[in-house]
């Protein structure tokens, strides 16, 4: 084939793919624009994953009739003007390749009328040329209706998610921006119901409270600008961070904001974990809303068409401001129980010291993958275990068992939670679940994502043993729990069941929810065995159809072949 | 300065007494101390891990009044392994260890300043109750283990007291299970007073009554945050826990359409035996109670896959309906193992609600515990 150079039409699409990769992208480009206008109430509807439709509706500024149509033009902006604004961006959008973005893929109509106009404009745009324009009457502010997302672009629409996969990142993409703006009233509505609103009033908590709870939002922790950064080029960190005592199993609780633009940056989340040092459990990550305010000429947002992604200058300052600011927040507010007359010195408060020596598992852990005998020995075990004798278990983590050759290293916790996973799918397969009937039901207060879902999946979960009744906005009530999660913080491990199932694409749900079940029921890392116990557990291994991986893939035993052992020591 | 001499039995007695309320953990590195107060003519003991403060008073001779911290562990440690008789402590004037001696025994125990000692919670207003210590014993052992272990909802970790007129009421509940027993004061209170005191707590108080025949006292300061309790030259205050406790009556079944009277002994050992087939699994034990022209039995089963089943009988006096209904064995087992009484009656309604288990000829105490549905 001749090198030719690709027709406008073609250009466009590869480029709209770029911004436009999935609904929930073109929704943050639209609130982009709605936000940048100064608007203070945005409505969001979708209907059918944001396929079938995408409506903002917004009282921004509108534009004037003399540049509706521009808009539509590609690298057509009027929030840059030349290369040196680039290098100050203090506007959400920039690019001018949003609306032609969207254009280029979908059929778009807006309205839009700006305060000194009497009337507004109305546009309708197919494959990203003018069709109509007319004089409209209309409130101030933007409506932009988008239609048929990908229809002209197939390829694109074949690899979208099912429906309430793209519901959940839309979601996700409007509480974020609610964090980010929370003098901003957000309406979501999803297929006709109101999933999600903001109350606009300028309280960060208050949004908090919309999100998380309003049990959480109340024990969140301020973090506020110190006094000594008065310095206008340093890093400003402001927002929440969860006490110690509040957190989840995933990272997805983070949500960070660079001059309130939504980021996702890996340093940032380092940044906030590490000022938890010590405070957390491995496998805990704290619930935190930061903003981080700084000169717009010390960052780079043009690395990435979607913009989520920053680059900072000085990475090292806002490292270390964030830090900073975080631990200085934990270490002077993190509550303390105490018998409330006696006196004593502030930070050496009863539940954060307690934490603070809890032995560290990830240091443990790095240990011990990284001594040198067991790396390059290890191999997965024989296909069954041969019988073992139970020698003893360290860092009250492994069982250290003797087999007929060698050693093996046991993991407790994937070992348990092999033993689980197959005992509960089996239950479920003969539709013999142990279940446990709640004397009192218990309230979980839920996520918009968590919620959808707990809808989508109600009837897998009811087959394990969940009964679960909504009770108003997003509480719901657990009258019964698979037995399995006896003992255990049933809210807790519903919602992270929740989050575990929204994570990534799933192909068996009800698999990934044995899988969760039994992670959660599972003999925990860090917990002291007595010989009995360990006798039992690796009996009950012994049982199950595959004792060499725990039900995520990794496996459950180590084995140290007496031969490895006499070549390690010299002996031959 | 302090100079004091007592005995070897009392001091290592008030030693093991105070250590309950030592912390363990280091939170305020003082509090792995013991508080050592020589006062008038009693030599006082006191430790805290600022939830609960324990203070005891033993007999001595006092030369020279003083205080001194010492480490806990140590100090009680060493006193135990002494030979028992007299036993000389010497604190120099402005010194900050303890010379220790019994026969031909001498130590030195560094310690750290009185000063430094959280104060021990003084209360003396509030409302003030007396109970017979053995009565008191009986209700929290039939209550207190109901009480949830796991913290998400701390109310749950407490037991609610509700004093009203010359009665208690203790209750606790785990959201599978709930306990409440009535107990009579000995004295009137003459405003409803309802707290929440922690499990934990009162388990530690009933280790200390044991050998109590007097009343104990209690009061609970006007805050309502702290509760302490007199007993015979030992004082135990604790923080109260702060919250709503569920509304329980709408808990307790009202009705029934079985009910099985049977002996305590035997449906105990049924559900023990039970509950060792029950172990592999989920810890469930089966009842199937059986009316049979006015008499009938309850037979008790557990089995796990691929392990095996077993079955036992106990005779009973039913009435109602034949019925089916699963528990969580060591719900069963917690519950019988304290009734203290004969007989039990077991009340059940269906399979999926609340089984009721009351002690036969009182109606001081009433169980509740969820069933788990399972298939039969």
């Amino acid at each position: 084939m001749p090198i030719k150079v690709l027709s406008p039409e073609v250009a466009a699409k590869i480029a709209a793919g770029e911004v436009v990769e999935r609904p929930a992208a073109a929704v943050k480009e639209l609130l982009d624009n709605s936000l940048d206008a100064g608007a203070t109430q945005i409505a969001i509807e979708v209907q059918g994953g944001g396929v079938r439709l995408i409506r903002v509706v917004d009282n921004g500024a509108g534009i004037p009739p003399e540049e509706a149509d521009l808009a539509f033009e590609r690298f057509a902006t009027s929030k840059v003007a030349t290369t040196d604004d680039l290098e100050s961006i203090s506007s959400l959008g920039f690019r001018g390749e949003a609306l032609p973005s969207i254009a280029a893929v979908s059929d778009v109509t807006m309205v839009t009328r700006s305060r000194d106009e009497l009337a507004g404009t109305f546009l309708n745009i197919k494959d990203g040329a003018v069709l109509q324009k007319t004089k409209r009457g209309c409130p101030p502010g933007t409506t932009v209706t988008v239609r048929n997302l990908f229809r002209s672009f197939p390829a694109r629409l074949k690899f979208l998610k099912s429906t309430a996969t793209e519901n959940g990142h839309i979601s996700q993409i409007v509480t974020q921006y609610s964090l980010a703006s929370p003098e901003v009233r957000f309406i979501l509505i999803i297929d006709g119901r109101t999933t999600f609103r903001s109350p606009g009033s300028g309280s960060l908590r208050e949004v908090l409270a919309v999100i998380y709870g309003v049990e959480n939002a109340k024990l969140m922790l301020q973090v506020e600008a110190g006094d000594e950064s008065e310095d206008p080029l340093l890093p400003q960190v402001t927002g929440f961070v969860s006490p110690p005592s509040l957190t989840r199993a995933t990272r997805s609780y983070m949500s960070f904001f660079v001059n309130r633009r939504w980021v996702q940056s890996r340093m940032l989340t380092y940044a906030l974990e590490e000022a938890y040092h010590g405070l957390l459990m491995t496998g805990r990550h704290p619930i935190a809303v930061i903003n981080i305010a700084m000169p717009p000429q010390e960052i780079d947002v043009n690395v990435h068409p979607a913009k989520s992604e920053v680059k900072f200058r000085h990475d090292r300052e806002v490292f270390g401001a964030l830090q900073k600011a975080v631990r200085a927040t934990l270490l002077a507010q993190a509550p303390t129980p105490t018998l409330d007359t006696l006196h004593q010195p502030q930070p050496a408060s009863a539940s954060f010291t307690e934490r603070l020596i809890m032995p560290e598992p990830t240091a443990q852990e790095a240990a011990v993958e990284s001594s040198p005998p067991t790396q390059p020995a290890a191999e997965p075990a024989a296909r069954s275990l041969p019988i073992l004798r139970v020698i003893g278990q360290i860092a009250n983590m492994y069982i250290i068992a003797e087999g007929p050759d060698g050693m093996y290293l046991i993991d407790q916790h994937a070992a348990h939670e092999r033993v689980l996973f197959e005992r509960i799918r089996d239950q479920r397969q003969r539709r013999a679940v142990e279940i446990q009937g709640m004397l009192q039901p218990v309230p979980v207060e839920l996520t918009v994502r968590q919620q959808e879902l707990l809808e989508l999946q109600a009837e897998a979960l009811a087959e394990y043993g969940f009964e679960i009744e909504h009770f108003g906005e997003r509480t719901y009530l657990v009258r019964s729990v698979p037995a399995m999660l006896q003992g255990q913080n049933v809210a807790q491990s519903l919602t992270e069941l929740l989050d575990f199932l929204g994570e990534g694409a799933k192909t068996d749900w009800g698999e990934e929810i044995a899988i969760s079940l039994a992670c959660h029921s599972a003999v925990l890392a860090g917990q002291a065995l007595s010989q009995q116990e360990m006798l039992d557990l690796i009996r009950q291994l012994e049982g199950t159809s595959q004792p060499n991986t725990c039900p995520h893939g990794r496996p459950t035993t180590i084995h140290l072949s007496a031969a490895q052992l006499e070549k390690g020591f010299g002996r031959r | 300065m302090m100079k004091v001499s007592c005995s070897q039995e009392d001091l290592n007695r008030g030693l093991a007494v105070v250590g309950r309320a030592v912390a363990t953990r280091a939170v305020l590195p003082i509090t792995n101390n013991v508080l050592i107060a020589a006062e008038g003519s009693q030599l006082k003991l006191a430790a805290t891990n600022l939830e609960v403060a324990i203070t005891c008073w033993i007999g001595a001779t006092i030369e020279e009044e003083g205080t001194i911290t010492i480490p806990a562990r140590l100090v009680t440690d060493f006193v135990n392994s002494l030979p028992s008789g007299r036993i000389d402590m010497t604190v120099a004037p402005r010194g900050q260890s303890v010379e220790l001696t019994c026969a031909r025994y001498e130590a030195h125990i560094s310690g750290l300043d009185a000063a430094d000692f959280p104060p021990i919670p003084k209360i003396d207003e509030g409302v003030t109750i007396k109970v017979k210590s053995e009565e008191l014993r009986t209700a929290i052992n039939q209550v207190a283990f109901a009480a949830a272990s796991e913290e998400s909802r701390p109310v749950l970790t407490g037991v609610q007291a509700d004093f009203d007129g010359d009665t208690l009421t203790l209750a606790a509940a785990d959201g599978f299970r709930l306990a409440v027993r009535k107990l009579t004061l000995d004295n009137v209170v003459e405003e409803k007073v309802t707290v929440i005191i922690p499990a934990r707590s009162l388990a530690e108080l009933n280790r200390l009554i044991t050998d109590q025949e007097e009343p104990v006292e209690l009061t609970i300061n006007p805050k309502k945050s702290q509760v302490i309790f007199r007993l015979r030259n030992v004082e135990m205050v604790s923080q109260l826990i702060q919250g709503t406790f569920p509304n329980y009556d709408q808990l307790i079944p009202q009705s029934y359409t079985t009910k099985a009277v049977v002996n305590l002994a035997d449906f105990l050992r049924a559900t023990r035996s039970a509950s060792i087939f029950a172990r592999d699994g989920s810890g469930i034990v089966r009842l199937q109670v059986m009316p049979k022209d006015g008499k009938g039995k309850i037979a008790i089963s557990a089995r796990a896959e691929e392990v095996g089943d077993n079955v036992g009988e106990v005779d009973a006096t039913v009435e109602g309906e034949e019925t089916k209904i699963a528990f969580n064995g060591k719900y069963l087992v917690d519950v019988l193992g304290v009734l203290g009484e004969d007989e039990v009656a077991f009340e059940a309604t269906t399979s999926s609600s609340p089984g009721v288990l009351r002690p036969v000829g009182k109606d001081n105490y009433v169980h509740v515990v969820m069933p788990m549905f399972v298939q039969w």
